[in-house]
């Protein structure tokens, strides 16, 4: 109990300066909307293919748009503390709804991509730092630079290209197929199909970055004065690498990992609109366009509470592999 | 059946060229089958924020509206109009009362009556709500039911293009029952939520962010109709996605497909695979470069006319757009009733241009420009308008005009520029939507120069243009109306009100193998009633 009060006060002081944060990330976030040219009203108005000034006027004062700065954030904060992320100017449904609607797809995206690609990705970087010169490790250096290098759209339409034009084995895009099939294992597989490409995509990004890092990692290890010290007291190679270095490699890649699936938004946003994924990615990009304020404020929001929980927890993670953090 | 037409009641619907026997025994499309039941087809669609056409423009609304909602009329191959709701209608020799005679089995999707309290309350909806409300309806003064099946419009003035507008794209039927609630009209939950329609189609699944999905109305009010049995559309928003389906025949008809002609041409070689650009007659998609008449130098006419000789629109849709465009030649779409050939052209001349805008007062000055201006392009058609301003930039860069070009980020960002006046020059566009009071008059009445998109934004102001305008919305005789609005255009042309640009490269992409496609100037923003697949 006295020896575990310095954690608990130390995430205590965390989750403080976390509610500063949002606070900050929240009113930040207002201010830049607010400062762009152009409101909801507008691009409501014009979609609607034109109105009359006394609509627009009728408009700008249902959504409280008429009211000054201060107060539109005033008002907000007092909503976003109850719970209330707004309603939605375009879809005309609370926020909270919208987001909770679409971050299923998402979050099913981001971790089919993520997970692959770590565990791919820790296996190619943990073999190719072990030889160092060879194919392998050649193919994941180039593997790490395209990855990195190609942009996410037009990787995602190569492989529409490759394997739903030219072999057309999965659909090119949505998520699931309108034939309207109605059991669960028939939905599942259907939705499964409809995952492989845009997850690939993604995960080849991420599997970019993981192989690269896992390979660092590995090789930075594997020159330790430790690995000597287990090689010289004659243990196995196998005990080598994945209990003695492995495990200490993966540290770096478990604190990417956190902080990459709090960026699971962001991650989204290109992937989900090349296949028309009917996620928070998609949302967000339309809600930009739209500028459906309330909608875009949320997942803003939302996105940077994924952010700051995500550290949170890879940093109690953290503690758990590394016990030396404990005690600093 | 239906009533015989007197003289004067063809002069108030001119567009009537016959009463068809019923919409869908229409002999239409290239079809050689006999057409059959069954089948689903799979369209598209780029996301839309209500199903109700009554209450929003645009194809996004409108071509499942069309299908989810029946109108009192359709509008068949050259704007003939057909029955549909109304099985007849008569006009009043003072043309200002039109009796409508409703189809008396019709009943909504969740099986209640249609009835004449429906259409008018409909009509109420639309004339309150939609944009082009006011400007359809604003001059029905009053609207009767004496019998269950029979409505009354009482009209201020005569209204030419009334018939044009009671199609389902825009002014729908809609039921009483689930609306008249008290509940704004714009934001009703039921324009997303069990939807319940009056047309051939029924909503049996609506997930905003995945597809829409329509089914066949078993209990239709015409016959053996409609043939298909579903249609889907999926949400497809990213345009190179959307060619790869239509290649790969992952989408098997999409009209307003938003392809480029370099698409175009690569979905023509597809087999299976066909492209057409009928089907947008009426809705007249036109492009120009509006200019900020307010201030100088596009205040002054001849500066404008040196700009129009500058920029040759002839080399834009024949290099440029792959000659898959015509030029624009004022205000109207070349498929529009009212089109007019006849009027100004500036031939491409370059050296003119130049001496004109010396004659104006802007000659090349000490850093070597006349003058510069900042050229804004809007979001919502880079296809379209990306290569016309860059060309236009290049065009006055050999007049020694600097041309900044500004890419709006979003759709908000130009249309509170444009709508506040605060631009110089932008890349626009717009639909006649058919009727010119609908789509044309809006960019020159006097009384039109509003902050609002797509009104007289430009501000442009002519006693002799609004006397024309004014005339020509009340005048019943066809040939007449014809006479005023050549003479319109003539006039817009003539004084350069806008520089107009090629038209719009619309394209419906279909697949081998769909029979009866729709052949009204709507294409497919018409119901889809009598569309059918081949085996």
């Amino acid at each position: 109990m006295v020896k575990s009060a310095p954690v608990v006060k130390s995430v205590l002081r965390k989750i403080a300066s976390i509610l500063l944060l949002l606070l900050a990330v929240l009113v930040l976030n207002f201010v830049l909307i607010y400062a762009a040219p152009g409101d909801p009203v507008e691009a409501l108005v014009g979609e609607m293919g034109g109105a009359t000034p006394e609509l627009i006027a009728e408009l700008r004062a249902t959504y409280g748009l008429d009211r000054p700065l201060w107060q539109q954030i005033g008002v907000y904060l007092g909503n976003v503390v109850q719970g209330d992320l707004g309603h939605s100017l375009y879809y005309d449904q609370p926020v909270t709804t919208l987001i909770a609607s679409r971050i299923g797809p998402t979050l099913l995206l981001i971790t089919t991509a993520l997970f692959s690609a770590i565990i791919v990705g820790t296996i190619l970087g943990v073999f190719s730092a072990q030889r160092r010169n060879s194919t392998l490790s050649h193919f994941v250096t180039v593997l790490s630079l395209a990855g990195f290098s190609a942009p996410v759209f037009w990787i995602g339409i190569m492989l529409i290209l490759l394997l739903s034009v030219s072999f057309p084995i999965f659909p090119i895009s949505g998520m699931t197929s309108s034939d309207g099939t109605t059991s669960t294992l028939g939905y599942a597989m259907d939705v499964a199909h409809h995952l492989v490409l845009p997850a690939l995509t993604l995960g080849l990004i991420y599997l970019a970055f993981y192989s690269r890092l896992a390979r660092t990692s590995m090789i930075e290890v594997l020159e330790a004065d430790y690995i000597r010290t287990a090689r010289a007291k004659g243990l196995s190679r196998r005990s080598v690498v994945y209990k003695h270095a492995l495990r200490n490699a993966i540290l770096p890649i478990v604190t990417f990992a956190g902080l990459q699936f709090g960026q699971v938004i962001s991650g989204a946003v290109l992937v989900e609109t090349v296949f028309a994924w009917p996620g928070l990615g998609t949302l967000a990009f339309d809600s930009i366009l739209r500028r459906d304020t309330p909608t875009l404020l949320g997942i803003l929001f939302f996105s940077s509470l994924m952010v700051v929980v995500m550290n949170l927890l890879t940093d109690l993670l953290y503690r758990r592999i590394d016990p030396r953090i404990k005690t600093s | 059946m239906f009533t015989i037409f007197s003289a004067n009641q063809r002069r108030l619907l001119p567009l009537i060229v016959a009463a068809f026997a019923a919409s869908a025994t229409l002999p239409a499309g290239t079809a050689f089958a006999e057409p059959k039941q069954g089948g689903s087809l799979t369209s598209f669609s780029t996301g839309y924020r209500t199903l109700n056409p009554g209450v929003q423009s645009g194809a996004a609304t409108g071509a499942p509206g069309s299908q989810i909602f029946a109108g009192l009329v359709t509008v068949e191959k050259g704007y003939e109009i057909a029955p549909y709701l109304a099985k007849s209608w008569s006009v009043s020799d003072d043309q200002l009362t039109v009796t409508f005679d409703l189809v008396e089995d019709a009943r909504f999707h969740d099986g209640v009556a249609i009835t004449g309290e429906d259409v008018k309350f409909s009509l109420e909806t639309v004339k309150a709500n939609h944009p082009f409300g006011r400007s359809m309806f604003g001059s029905v003064e009053s609207i009767d039911v004496p019998e269950p099946h029979k409505v009354v419009l009482n009209l201020s003035q005569p209204v030419p293009g009334l018939m044009l507008s009671l199609q389902p794209l825009l002014m729908p039927i809609m039921p009483k029952h689930i609306y008249d609630d008290g509940q704004d009209m714009k934001k009703h939950p039921r324009n997303m939520e069990d939807v319940v329609g009056s047309g051939p189609f029924k909503v049996e699944e609506n997930i905003p962010a995945e597809r829409l999905t329509l089914v066949r109305n078993e209990d239709f009010f015409i016959a053996d109709r409609p043939y298909l049995d579903r249609i889907a559309y999926p949400i497809v928003k990213d345009p190179l996605t959307r060619v790869l389906m239509l290649e790969k025949g992952e989408i098997a008809y999409a009209p307003f497909s938003g392809i480029r002609p370099n698409d175009a041409k690569r979905l023509e070689n597809v087999d299976g695979v066909n492209m057409t650009t009928d089907g947008y007659d009426a809705i007249g998609y036109i492009h120009y470069l509006e200019l900020n008449l307010r201030d100088k130098p596009f205040s002054d006419r001849n500066v404008r006319e040196a700009l129009a000789h500058a920029i040759d629109t002839d080399f834009l849709s024949k290099v440029i757009f792959g000659g898959r465009t015509v030029p624009g030649t004022g205000p109207l779409h070349t498929g529009n009733l009212f089109y007019s050939a006849d009027t100004p052209h500036y031939d491409a001349d370059l050296d003119k241009a130049a001496s004109m805008l010396d004659e104006a007062g802007y000659p090349k000055g000490e850093n070597g420009e006349r003058f510069s201006f900042t050229l804004d392009i809007p979001s919502w058609a880079p296809q379209a308008h990306v290569p016309m301003a860059e060309y236009i930039q290049a065009q006055m860069a050999k007049l020694d005009i600097k041309v900044e070009l500004r890419r709006a980020p979003d759709f908000g960002t130009w249309v509170k520029r444009i709508s506040s006046w605060d631009y110089e020059a932008t890349m626009n566009g717009s639909f006649n939507y058919p009727d010119p009071v609908i789509g044309m008059h809006r960019h020159f009445d006097c009384d039109n120069i509003k902050n609002v998109i797509w009104s007289n934004t430009q501000g442009y102001c002519d006693p002799e243009m609004d006397k024309m305008l004014d005339a020509a919305a009340i005048e019943t005789d066809f040939e007449a109306r014809k006479k005023i609005y050549a003479d319109i255009q003539a006039k817009a042309q003539q004084d350069l009100a806008m520089i107009y640009m090629p038209q719009d490269f619309s394209a419906t992409v279909y697949q081998d193998g769909i029979g009866n496609l729709p052949d009204s100037p709507f294409g497919g923003l018409a119901p889809l009633t009598n569309v059918y697949l081949e085996d």
